[in-house]
C-alpha cells in the first residue's frame, strides 16, 4: 500500500523533533545542576545530528527510483525506527540523533569544578526551542495540506 | 545563521554578569584590610576589561564580546587615622582602606544592569524575527 507520508518530509521532521526533545531534556538537566559541584554540562551536538540526518537523506535519495518511496523501518540495532527505502532490502538508513553527538560544552570551569553558565544554557534551550517550533510548524503545515487534499477544500 | 545573533547577545550577558560580579566584590570588600591568608594587605578594587570575541562572528560584521582580563586597581589605598585598629601603622596610627568609591561602583552597576537588559531585549527581537518568519508559511 502506498504510504501517504513517505514522499513528504515528515519522517525527517519527526527525527528533528525527536532530537530537539532529547536535547531539551539534557539542557534541562544542566540547569537543574547549576549549583552542583564538579558537574560538567552535557549537550547533544546539533552539527553532528544534522550531518547524520543529511547523510541519511542523501543516501535515501540516491537509492530511490521513480515510484520508490522512503518509509520507516526497524533499525539494525533494534533501538527503534529509522528511514529506509523499500527496494534497499533490509539496509536501514538510520538516523540516530545520539550517534556521536554527545559532547561537553566547552565553557569555563568555576572554582568548585562546575562549568555551567546560566546565560549560555538558557540561550541553548531557546535555540533548541526555535528549532523545535520550526519543525512542528512545517509538520502541521504538511498535515493541513493533506487535509485539504482529502476534503477537497481550502482550509 | 540566525542563531549567531543569540550567541552574540549571550556573550554580552556573560560579560555584563562578570562585571556585576566584580562590582559586588568591590562593595563587599569595601572595608577589607587583609588578604585571604590573613596578612595585612589592603583590598584592591577589581575591574573587568572586555574584548571582541572572534569565535562569535557573523559575516555581516557582528561580533561577540568576551572577558579579556580582571585587573586590580592601581589607585593608592585611602589612609584613615584609626590607631586602635589591629592593622594600623604602629608609628602613625594610619590604616590603609580599599580605594572603593561607592558612587562609582553603583553607577557602574546600573550601567551593567542596563547593558544586560539591552542584550535581553535584542534576544527577544531575534526570537520575534524567527516567529514572524514562521508566520509566513502558516
Amino acid at each position: 500500500m502506498l504510504d501517504p507520508f513517505a514522499s513528504s518530509t515528515l519522517p525527517v521532521l519527526e527525527q528533528v523533533v525527536q532530537f530537539t526533545q532529547a536535547r531539551h531534556g539534557v539542557l534541562a538537566g544542566n540547569l537543574a545542576n547549576l549549583n552542583t559541584p564538579d558537574y560538567k554540562a552535557r549537550d547533544l551536538s546539533v552539527d553532528a545530528f544534522q550531518s547524520n540526518l543529511r547523510t541519511a537523506i542523501e543516501s535515501s535519495r540516491k537509492s530511490r527510483s521513480p515510484g520508490d518511496a522512503v518509509v520507516l523501518g526497524p533499525l539494525a540495532d533494534g533501538s527503534g525506527e529509522g528511514l529506509m527505502t523499500i527496494d534497499s532490502g533490509n539496509e536501514p538508513l538510520a538516523v540516530d540523533p545520539f550517534d556521536g553527538v554527545r559532547r561537553s560544552m566547552e565553557t569555563f570551569v568555576y572554582h568548585d569544578g562546575r562549568d555551567v553558565s546560566l546565560e549560555s544554557q538558557v540561550t541553548e534551550i531557546s535555540k533548541n526551542q526555535s528549532l523545535h517550533n520550526l519543525a512542528i510548524t512545517l509538520m502541521s503545515q504538511q498535515f493541513r495540506q493533506m487535509r485539504s487534499a482529502i476534503s477537497e477544500t481550502v482550509a | 545563521m540566525m542563531f549567531t545573533a543569540y550567541d552574540i547577545s549571550t556573550s554580552g550577558l556573560v560579560a555584563q554578569r562578570a562585571r556585576l560580579d566584580a562590582i559586588a566584590s568591590n562593595l563587599a570588600n569595601i572595608s577589607t584590610t587583609r588578604n585571604e591568608r590573613g596578612e595585612a594587605e589592603v583590598y584592591r578594587p577589581k575591574y573587568v576589561t572586555f574584548s571582541t570575541d572572534p569565535t562569535k562572528q557573523t559575516r555581516a560584521g557582528g561580533i561577540g564580546v568576551t572577558v579579556a582580563s580582571v585587573e586590580s586597581s592601581t589607585e593608592p589605598p585611602v589612609m584613615r587615622y584609626q590607631p586602635d585598629h589591629p592593622d594600623a601603622d604602629k608609628q602613625t596610627g594610619m590604616v590603609a582602606m580599599p580605594a572603593v568609591d561607592m558612587t562609582t561602583e553603583f553607577v557602574d552597576a546600573l550601567e551593567a544592569t542596563r547593558a544586560y537588559e539591552a542584550n535581553i531585549g535584542v534576544m527577544e527581537i531575534t526570537k520575534d524575527l524567527g516567529r514572524q518568519t514562521l508566520q509566513i508559511i502558516v
